[in-house]
């Protein structure tokens, strides 16, 4: 009978050890192990009460895993020395009597709730994971010693549970952790991209201030800039922030030391530093955003959030921050450099888009990498035909640019040449054309660059007005455009006309070619004075001169230098006679006539045919004067003579008669000795 | 940007949140009372409009997890769309994603959740 219930109990030990085997099996987290577990040891020993408890070494606590016939809940304190005490049980277990007196506290009183009288120590090597606490039997019986050793079987099992559980739980805390890190690596290298990829200053601050406050859990964050010739410090950008308007000083201790240090600082309650007032908050994190030895900012983050409320940030979080502010400082500096840059650029851009001189880059290898609006007009091509091209393509019809550059390339020294022909555009075009090297602040040389000034509208009104005005008065002329008015307007000059008087009877004497040289003498002599006088030639009609004073350019000597003019010209006909004499040739004899008054001047003509010009009643008396004056005589209007007289001796001739005047007009021949 | 708010409409038996500002310890709190208001009427669907919640930390993760583990327990489902580069990296490095959606748009959310 006694081998029959030996058996039965055998038998029942080992249904219950296969049913522990299910649970443990099931069972997917600890608290629902221990739970069958509890209730499976309860029932195989008989008992009614029992406990399991977790041991958490950090803290020194238990916590209640599973329990029946027990009220508490909460985790309770442990004994004192829990862990040494339980050690000397390891392999064993814990009869609950009155000599176990170091069981003390909420332990205790727990133990004595579950009239507990078995604890089995729940060991996994020498670190104690909990405690397996049974109740008395049933009827007050004794624990056999098959019911204890079933019971420590069922407590390896469990420790192996625990300790299982415990490694999943710590690889699944390890791997929270990881991510975390592996999410701090990946903020760290999505800035470190952002350095490449983002150049606005703003945006980059925006960017760097959102990741920092994301990934240190806070709750808000700043990130503070100095304002410039200031010492104050302005958000420049702010996250979760209601009120920025704080004035905060760069003067501040904190900031001051954080400078000193070179470091960022945690501030926690007990500080009670004056940024922690200004600001409203107790945890306070301040990193400086620093490139190199300059700090550009620095960044500010409050509260540190758990699920329980907030917390101090730690060292862990402060290496972070600063590692985020190094990679930001990078970056804003690049943005800052790349700001700078590009208002540079822009402000050459705007100078060189500005000025008349075109202005050509060539980078080492010959190629054009920039040209300027002007030096697109003066090529009158477009930055397609241009930009990407060697200059040997685009000048290859100069070769006198040509050679300039290759001599620049080749001596690394500026090289210059005025009036050139410019074939690239024109036979007309004429450039003055400099190349210089373009040289970076290393001192190495990286290209050159071409400035190409456009002068063929100046030389065009050199060569035109040079055939018609003296050179000083071309040049007064391009050097101020309002004094040039080629439009139709009227205006005061004075008119002299001569003439050779004679001459075409004469030239029937003579042959062709010394018609025309006897003419080229007479009128480069005579064109060389009145260009000294700055008279404009307006017309040479046969050996007949048109000279005009006080057009394009007037002055208030106009009629004087005229009547100098005419005076010079006779005396310079004598000289020239003399040679003429000498040579054997005929003498010539000139007649002179000036007049003063309103004219209408500009540039009269077709379209094909234009010329600047005057007309008008007064230029045809002064063609009159001109045809009755006598052969080195010189007659003037009572407009001329009236300007004049203070400074001529003047002869009253009878008055003539002009065609088209009612009246016959006054008239004087200036007593001269030519 | 500060000041967490939210909005709560329905689309059949889909919740849809539209979140503004930051998904931290306030703003998750709120969207889970939202959540849980919700799921004791009986609905089991939820999508979250994050377009206005650029910054998300790892506080407000958890919480949408323990929206996700209750969820679970009544067969529900969570679902994101509309949300930043960042945050979408965030909630793919947390292992939010392996037991809730992404989705690029609410048409595209709400037939996920059909």
């Amino acid at each position: 009978m006694v081998e029959v219930n030996a058996l039965d109990q055998l038998e029942y030990y080992l249904t219950s050890l296969d049913e522990l085997g299910e649970i443990l099996i099931d069972a997917d987290q600890s608290a629902s192990v221990s739970k069958g577990v509890l209730r499976l040891t309860l029932g195989t020993v008989m008992a009614s009460k029992g406990a399991i408890f977790l041991y958490h070494h950090e803290g020194d606590q238990l916590s209640i895993l599973a329990a029946q016939g027990l009220k508490k809940e909460a985790p309770l304190s442990s004994p004192r020395n829990l862990s040494g005490q339980c050690l000397k049980h390891r392999y064993s277990h814990i009869e609950l009597d009155e000599n176990q007196s170091w069981i003390t506290g909420e332990l205790k009183k727990c133990i004595l709730e579950l009239g507990a009288k078995i604890l089995v120590p729940l060991f996994h090597k020498d670190r104690l994971l909990g405690l397996l606490c049974v109740g008395k039997k049933f009827m007050g019986e004794s624990y056999t010693s098959a019911e204890i050793k079933i019971l420590k079987i069922i407590a390896n099992h469990l420790t192996k549970a625990l300790y299982n559980y415990e490694l999943i739980q710590n690889v699944d805390e390890k791997g929270k952790q990881l991510n975390l890190k592996l999410l701090e690596l990946e903020t760290l290298f999505d800035i470190s991209v952002a350095i490449s990829s983002v150049l606005d200053v703003d945006e980059l601050g925006e960017e760097i201030l959102w990741r920092s406050v994301g990934i240190l859990n806070a709750s808000k964050g700043m990130m503070l800039m100095p304002k410039e010739n200031s010492p104050i410090l302005e958000p420049n950008s702010s996250f979760n922030w209601e009120d920025t308007d704080v004035l905060i000083s760069k003067k501040l201790t904190i900031f001051k030391k954080i400078d000193d240090i070179k470091s960022g600082i945690i501030l926690t309650p007990e500080d009670k530093n004056s940024l922690q007032k200004k600001l409203g908050e107790h945890h306070i994190i301040i990193a400086p955003i620093r490139a190199k030895d300059n700090i550009l900012g620095y960044m500010v983050l409050c509260n540190k959030e758990t699920r329980h409320g907030v917390e101090a940030f730690t060292q862990t979080d402060l290496d972070l921050l600063s590692a985020l502010c190094n990679q930001g400082a990078v970056a804003l500096d690049n943005a800052r450099l790349f700001k700078d840059i590009t208002e540079a650029k822009q402000f050459n851009e705007s100078i060189l888009g500005s000025i008349a001189t075109g202005v050509i880059t060539l980078d080492p290898l010959g190629e054009i990498d920039s040209i300027n609006q002007a030096g697109m007009n003066i090529l009158k091509m477009n930055s397609d035909e241009t930009i990407g091209n060697h200059y040997m393509y685009l000048f290859e019809k100069d070769m006198e640019i040509i050679g300039l550059i290759q001599m620049t390339e080749m001596e690394n020294k500026i090289h210059s040449e005025i009036n050139m022909s410019f074939l690239t555009v024109s036979k007309e075009a004429v450039v003055n054309v400099s190349v210089a090297p373009r040289i970076d602040p290393g001192g190495s040389v990286r290209g050159l660059v071409i400035a190409i000034e456009d002068i063929t509208d100046v030389s065009k009104v050199k060569n035109t007005f040079k055939r018609y005005v003296s050179k000083q008065v071309v040049d007064e002329l391009l050097n101020d455009d309002a004094k040039l008015n080629l439009g139709g307007e009227e205006r005061e000059v004075t008119i002299l006309f001569s003439d050779i008087r004679g001459f075409t009877s004469m030239s029937e004497n003579m042959s062709p070619e010394n018609v025309v040289s006897t003419l080229n003498e007479y009128f480069s002599d005579m064109i060389d004075i009145v260009f000294k006088y700055n008279g404009t030639l307006d017309k040479i009609i046969g050996d007949e001169l048109m000279i005009v004073y006080g057009a394009p350019i007037s002055a208030k000597d106009d009629t004087q230098r005229a009547v100098t003019t005419a005076v010079e010209m006779q005396k310079q006909i004598t000289r020239l006679n003399k040679k003429r004499i000498k040579r054997k040739d005929i003498p010539i004899s000139a007649g002179i006539g000036i007049n003063r008054g309103i004219v209408v001047s500009g540039n009269i003509g077709s379209r094909d045919m234009m010329d600047y010009t005057v007309i008008g009643d007064t230029v045809n008396l002064g063609a009159r004067l001109c045809s009755a004056a006598g052969p080195g005589e010189i007659l003037v209007s009572s407009a001329v003579w009236k300007e004049t007289q203070k400074h001529c001796s003047y002869k009253e001739l009878e008055p003539i008669k002009v065609k088209g005047k009612k009246n016959k007009v006054g008239v004087y021949r200036i007593e001269h000795d030519g | 940007m500060s000041d967490f708010s939210l909005s709560v409409r329905e689309e059949g038996n889909t919740v849809i949140i539209e979140t503004t500002g930051y998904l931290n310890n306030v703003g998750g709190e709120k969207v889970s009372e939202a959540c849980y208001e919700k799921m004791d009427d009986g609905k089991k669907h939820f999508l979250l409009d994050l377009e206005n919640s650029k910054v998300v930390n790892s506080i407000g993760v958890s919480i949408l997890i323990e929206i996700i583990e209750k969820l679970q327990d009544v067969d529900g489902k969570l679902g994101y769309y509309n949300l930043a580069p960042i945050v979408e990296k965030t909630f793919n490095i947390m292992g939010l994603t392996k037991y809730s959606t992404v989705y690029y748009s609410e048409a595209e959310g709400l037939e996920g959740m059909a």
